[in-house]
């Protein structure tokens, strides 16, 4: 298990308002910083640690040298490559971010507290009444900041705000026993079927998730509540006719076809930017989105396996464009 | 775990670069949309014709009725010179002479107005049915009639004219927006004429004509009832010539099916709009014939000439032909509509081309579709399906110009009827109006509860009422980020900025040295001053500029369908209708929210600049790299009105109210209540950006002021909600028993651009109806879709002949992407485009 982080405060990276892909009505999403899993695909790098991390936009950059000076640390250079950031020495502090005067420099995670994220979801309130909507609490792993997180949930629910819990599922089971009374829909990423793949892909087997999955089954079952899968649709990875056919078996089977929906999401490239301002590699740079064809064959296996509500959704490319 | 949250949808580039185009029109619609846009290459036009009484001092342009289109001064005249303008001279020059009986020069001014009237419309221009498609009569309009001014009139209008123009071109040149007594931007009691026809309207004017004192009739009242009634003939003498002309053409005719349209023709033509319609053709038929001589009358081609509610008035007529006795097919309705769309959009034919910005011309004949009752119940009808049914086969076009009230109880159908039409075209082919928030803010102005519910839109989004009400709704455009410069400057212009002024000139009051204020009260006390005067300023123009038309130049047609004119015996132009007011609508809005935002910040709260910093910085248009620091850090560090940020936003219902508040303070010589709006029409894009020098919130000389209710451009970073709510909030918000709350009365638009991928699917489509649904309780009086992909408008920019047909909106107008300036393109493509 990783560490939890105990604390008055959550650490978020961002707020999305008027979210459409976070679960049923219009949202907010709120990302949780820190992940237990290290996926090769991850599409939200930013979300990994539990600390805040400083980005620079290339194109946003004026070039007045600012944020070196105001660096207490002394941790940053402009060459003509760019800006350079000592990430070792970098204590997130955020002053450079604070005097920069076009934004070209960014911190990825701020501490909220209660009151005042609570205020920020709720000014929303009327458009998740009117589409059957809400909060969505993602990541990273929001479990991981399950105390905060309790308390947030708790709070908008008292508000009669609806709530989704977006989870990795790799948690302890007793955070999810906690937690499920303040959370109307769990949306539950089953990534890949095999433990032995699922660990070199993602750092982790996994027997946990799908135990904690029955459990999330059963619980939604008994409390009237919901839960739709997500499966990350990932060429080379979860993209394969064998873990399709496999998830959605144990969706029947084990899951007692409970869950209400079951998404592909389709492959997407969009975050290359995101791994190159943090400094970080990025295995999948280069690998190809899918076209609407293949993700279609896919499609059609989860729907023959007879999970009921299959959707998917996602970038595609057209076909001749390789 | 998201691993996807920045899903763009299912959507494929090879889809992505379609233009609408008109589809589904009938084969008789088709033709009469084609030969429109055939422009130039047409035989027949309705280019303005001039005409003229003959004499030497004649005017059949006025200039007046055109400086709220700054684009244009250059025409009417350079600074300084006294005398007509290139419009003016030519009209005058092209102008035709009418025959004038002997004791022409011996009426008054509003009798003779309308007997020049009728004589050009009844024996001078030719009444012509445009094609064997055309199912309505009436053809050409565009007129520029003499002002029938005698020589001691001429001269005095003269005198006060030139006043006028220096007043108003000053205050143009040096940056404080622009005035004008505009024409049209009303909604005539069309109603009243489609169902008790110009008879009932003819025989109040007589009663009401008897009933006058031996005094009185020889007076002013006398002599506009005597106007209005000879103008209450002249729609039936003018019906009956195009009756005998259906009769005539009967012997040309094609087809045995077109001699039987031509005699229901000249029998509609025979009854209406003299007599109450009896079928949906009559009742279509008398609102063109009046609706045209009225653009014939002022002038001025659809100048904001609104319909109104045309699916409520015209309901009764097509239930009953086309629902109940199945007297027509729905198919012929509709092309008894699209004969009325054709005639609507020669309006255009007066003038191809206005301005650089080329937002192609001051025309809205609007038409206002759904809304509620009485009680809030909708009245969507079968008809509102029709007319939407309409707008979208002949999508794009210009005119007529469409609003869709949305309210609480708007039904699904509705709603997806219109967001279907969003997803076609490239956002919504028409305004959507809000009714619950647009209410509030007439009931404030006094309409009653009972009533309000029956309020209409003019010309792009103003709220007026129906029939009775002239609100100038666009006649006041002040720039409200001038107040920023006469604070910095203690009431001058900034050194240097003084083209159209006595160097050093003292314009607004000295509301203090600003380097010695202490305090960000003392600060926000000089702004109030400066924005006092400025609406004093404005006003005491406006006033001259109403009077001139008032006393000079009447329009008794217009009048006679406008209730309360026929009662008082005064024309529209002096004081007649029931409801009087002027709009002073605020441009700039949040550029000045904005700037104040800054200068508390980095001035007041964290002292980071001083104000002797920031007029530097002002002066030198941030140029030099400190400077230019300057500018970024202001663009990107201050808090910015769009984004649902408590401080920003409270400070913006702070400079909404109490602007609000000081516009009500003030009438007009012929009694018409000035009040707020914020239209903002293209001043924010072109001549008033021009003017405006460098502002506090980092934003350069020249460069876009925000438009109408919108945040400054890219400004709202946090989606289409947090920006929704801004926009409500700003315009009064909501009160704690949750009543909502609309400082503007005239409404103000509020222009969002979406990527097309939040239409993708039925499952998003419900989510965008939430949307609109929440902006009835959140949001602002108007909102103006646009549904764009980025990267289409920028292949449209490189390859402008792939992309004739690609519609945008621009501040309440539909106008054609590649017609309009680069500087404009630009701007639409840097708006924020929310993705959802």
């Amino acid at each position: 298990m990783s560490v939890i982080i105990e604390s008055d405060k959550g650490l978020i990276f961002e707020i999305q308002k008027m979210s459409t892909e976070d679960g049923p009505g219009i949202r907010t999403t709120v990302f949780f910083k820190q992940c237990p899993l290290r996926c090769i695909w991850c599409h939200n790098p930013e979300s990994l640690l539990k600390t805040p991390q400083l980005e620079w936009f290339k194109h946003k950059c004026i070039g007045c040298k600012t944020c070196i000076e105001t660096c207490e640390q002394k941790v940053l250079t402009l060459d003509e490559d760019g800006l350079h950031i000592d990430r070792e020495k970098c204590i997130s502090c955020g002053n450079c971010v604070k005097e920069c005067p076009s934004t070209a420099l960014h911190m990825f995670g701020e501490w909220w507290d209660l009151e005042g994220l609570y205020n920020e979801i709720q000014k929303d309130k009327v458009y998740y009444q009117k589409s059957k909507g809400g909060v969505t609490v993602s990541g990273g792993e929001p479990t991981l900041q399950s105390s905060f997180l309790l308390r947030f949930l708790k709070k908008c629910k008292g508000n009669g705000i609806s709530t989704a819990l977006d989870t990795c599922g790799f948690a302890n089971r007793k955070i999810y026993e906690k937690l499920l009374p303040f959370v109307d829909l769990v949306l539950l990423d089953i990534k890949q079927i095999d433990s032995e793949k699922h660990q070199e892909f993602t750092g982790v087997k996994n027997e946990i998730i799908l135990e904690n999955a029955e459990l999330i089954a059963n619980y939604v079952q008994n409390n009237n509540k919901k839960m739709w899968i997500r499966t990350p649709i990932i060429p080379n990875y979860t993209a394969t006719e064998d873990n399709i056919k496999g998830i959605g078996k144990f969706i029947i089977e084990k899951l007692r076809n409970i869950p209400e929906r079951w998404d592909l999401l389709s492959f997407n490239n969009l975050c290359t930017a995101k791994y190159e301002r943090l400094n970080m590699d990025w295995p999948l740079k280069d690998l190809a989105l899918m076209t609407k064809q293949e993700i279609e064959i896919l499609f059609d296996i989860a729907k023959k396996t007879g999970v009921k509500n299959v959707q998917w959704s996602g970038l595609t490319k057209i076909k001749e464009d390789n | 775990m998201s691993e996807i949250n920045e899903n763009l949808g299912k959507q494929e580039r090879s889809q992505r670069f379609q233009i609408a185009e008109p589809e589904n029109l009938s084969k008789r619609s088709k033709w009469l949309r084609d030969y429109f846009y055939k422009g130039r290459g047409r035989k027949w036009n309705n280019q303005f014709t001039p005409f003229t009484t003959g004499t030497d001092w004649d005017i059949n342009w006025h200039e007046g009725d055109w400086y709220i289109n700054p684009e244009v001064y250059f025409y009417i005249q350079a600074l300084g010179k006294k005398d007509m303008g290139v419009f003016a001279s030519s009209y005058r020059s092209m102008a035709s002479p009418v025959k004038l009986p002997e004791n022409f020069w011996e009426l008054s001014i509003p009798e003779r107005r309308i007997f020049f009237l009728k004589e050009v419309m009844l024996n001078y221009i030719p009444q012509e049915i445009i094609s064997e498609n055309d199912l309505i009569a009436g053809g050409r309009f565009n007129t520029q009639l003499s002002k029938c001014f005698n020589k001691k009139e001429a001269k005095k209008y003269w005198k006060w004219n030139i006043k006028n123009r220096e007043a108003n071109f000053k205050y143009h040149y040096s940056g404080f927006g622009n005035i004008g007594a505009a024409p049209g931007h009303i909604i005539p009691d069309y109603e009243t004429v489609i169902k008790k026809g110009f008879k009932y309207i003819y025989e109040k004017a007589i009663k009401r004509y008897e009933l006058l004192s031996k005094n009185d009739k020889r007076g002013p009242k006398g002599q506009e009832l005597r106007a209005i009634i000879t103008a209450t003939e002249i729609p039936r003498k003018f019906a009956k010539k195009y009756a005998d002309e259906c009769k005539k053409l009967k012997e040309k005719a094609s087809s045995p099916q077109r001699v039987e349209e031509l005699e229901k023709m000249a029998q509609n033509l025979e009854r209406v709009p003299w007599e109450p319609a009896e079928t949906f053709w009559q009742a279509v038929q008398s609102l063109w014939i009046t609706h045209m001589l009225l653009m014939a009358e002022e002038s001025y081609p659809g100048a904001g000439l609104s319909f109104g509610r045309m699916d409520q008035y015209l309901w009764p007529y097509y239930k009953k032909d086309v629902i109940e006795e199945k007297f027509i097919s729905k198919e012929f309705a509709k092309d008894i509509l699209g004969s009325f769309w054709f005639h609507c959009n020669t309006a255009y034919d007066a003038m191809i081309i206005l301005g650089r910005q080329g937002i192609t011309s001051g025309y809205g004949q609007l038409l206002t579709l759904s809304g509620c009752g009485p009680n809030g119940e909708d009245l969507t009808n079968e008809l509102t399906y029709t007319i939407l049914e309409v707008i979208d086969e002949w999508y794009p076009s210009l005119e007529p110009k469409p609003n869709v009230k949305l309210h609480r109880n708007s039904p699904d159908k509705l709603l997806d009827t219109v967001i279907n039409m969003i997803s076609r075209a490239q956002g919504a082919p028409f305004l959507i109006n809000f009714d619950e928030r647009s209410m509030a803010g007439l009931i404030a102005e006094g309409i009653p509860k009972e009533e309000v519910w029956n309020y209409a839109c003019v010309g792009c989004l103003e709220n007026t009422m129906q029939g009775n009400d002239r609100s100038g709704t666009v006649n006041c455009n002040p720039n409200l980020v001038k107040t920023m410069e006469l604070i910095l400057w203690n009431g001058k212009n900034m050194p240097g900025n003084d083209k159209a002024i006595k160097k050093g000139e003292q314009l607004g009051p000295k509301s203090g040295n600003p380097e010695n204020f202490q305090t960000w009260k003392e600060f926000w006390n000089a702004w109030r001053k400066q924005m006092e005067f400025v609406i004093k300023y404005t006003v005491d123009i406006y006033d001259k500029d109403e009077d001139i038309v008032a006393k000079l130049m009447p329009t008794p047609l217009l009048s006679s369908i406008v209730r309360g004119c026929i009662e008082k015996g005064l024309d529209i132009r002096q004081g007649g209708p029931e409801l009087r007011f002027v709009t002073v609508n605020g441009v700039g809005f949040a550029t000045l929210v904005d700037s104040l935002l800054a200068i508390k910040k980095f001035v007041y709260d964290e002292k980071k600049y001083t104000i002797a910093q920031i007029k530097d910085a002002i002066m030198n248009n941030f140029e030099g790299l400190e400077y230019e620091k300057m500018s970024v850090f202001l663009k990107n560090k201050a808090p910015k009105f769009g984004n649902d940020s408590d401080e920003a936003d409270e400070l913006a219902r702070n400079i909404m109210k109490t602007w609000a508040d000081e516009c009500w303070k003030f009438k007009t010589p012929n009694n018409y209540q000035y009040r707020p709006g914020m239209l903002s029409w293209n001043y924010w894009a072109g001549e008033d950006a021009g003017l405006t020098i460098a502002t506090p919130d980092g934003r350069k000389k020249g460069t876009f002021l925000s438009n109408a209710i919108c945040p400054t451009s890219g400004a709202d970073l946090k989606g289409p909600t947090a920006v929704t709510n801004s926009v409500g909030r700003a315009i009064g918000g909501i009160t704690e028993g949750g009543e909502l709350i609309n400082y503007l009365p005239n409404g103000t638009s509020q222009t969002i651009t979406f990527n097309p991928s939040i239409l993708r699917d039925p499952e998003h489509r419900e989510k965008f109806k939430s949307y609109l649904r929440g902006y009835i309780e959140n949001g602002g009086t108007c909102l103006q879709i646009n549904m764009l992909d980025t990267e289409m408008l920028k292949d449209a920019q490189i390859h402008p002949d792939n992309y004739k047909n690609l519609l945008v909106r621009v501040t309440g107008y539909n106008a054609y992407f590649t017609g309009i300036g680069k500087e404009l393109q630009d701007e639409i493509i840097t708006r924020e485009c929310h993705k959802m």
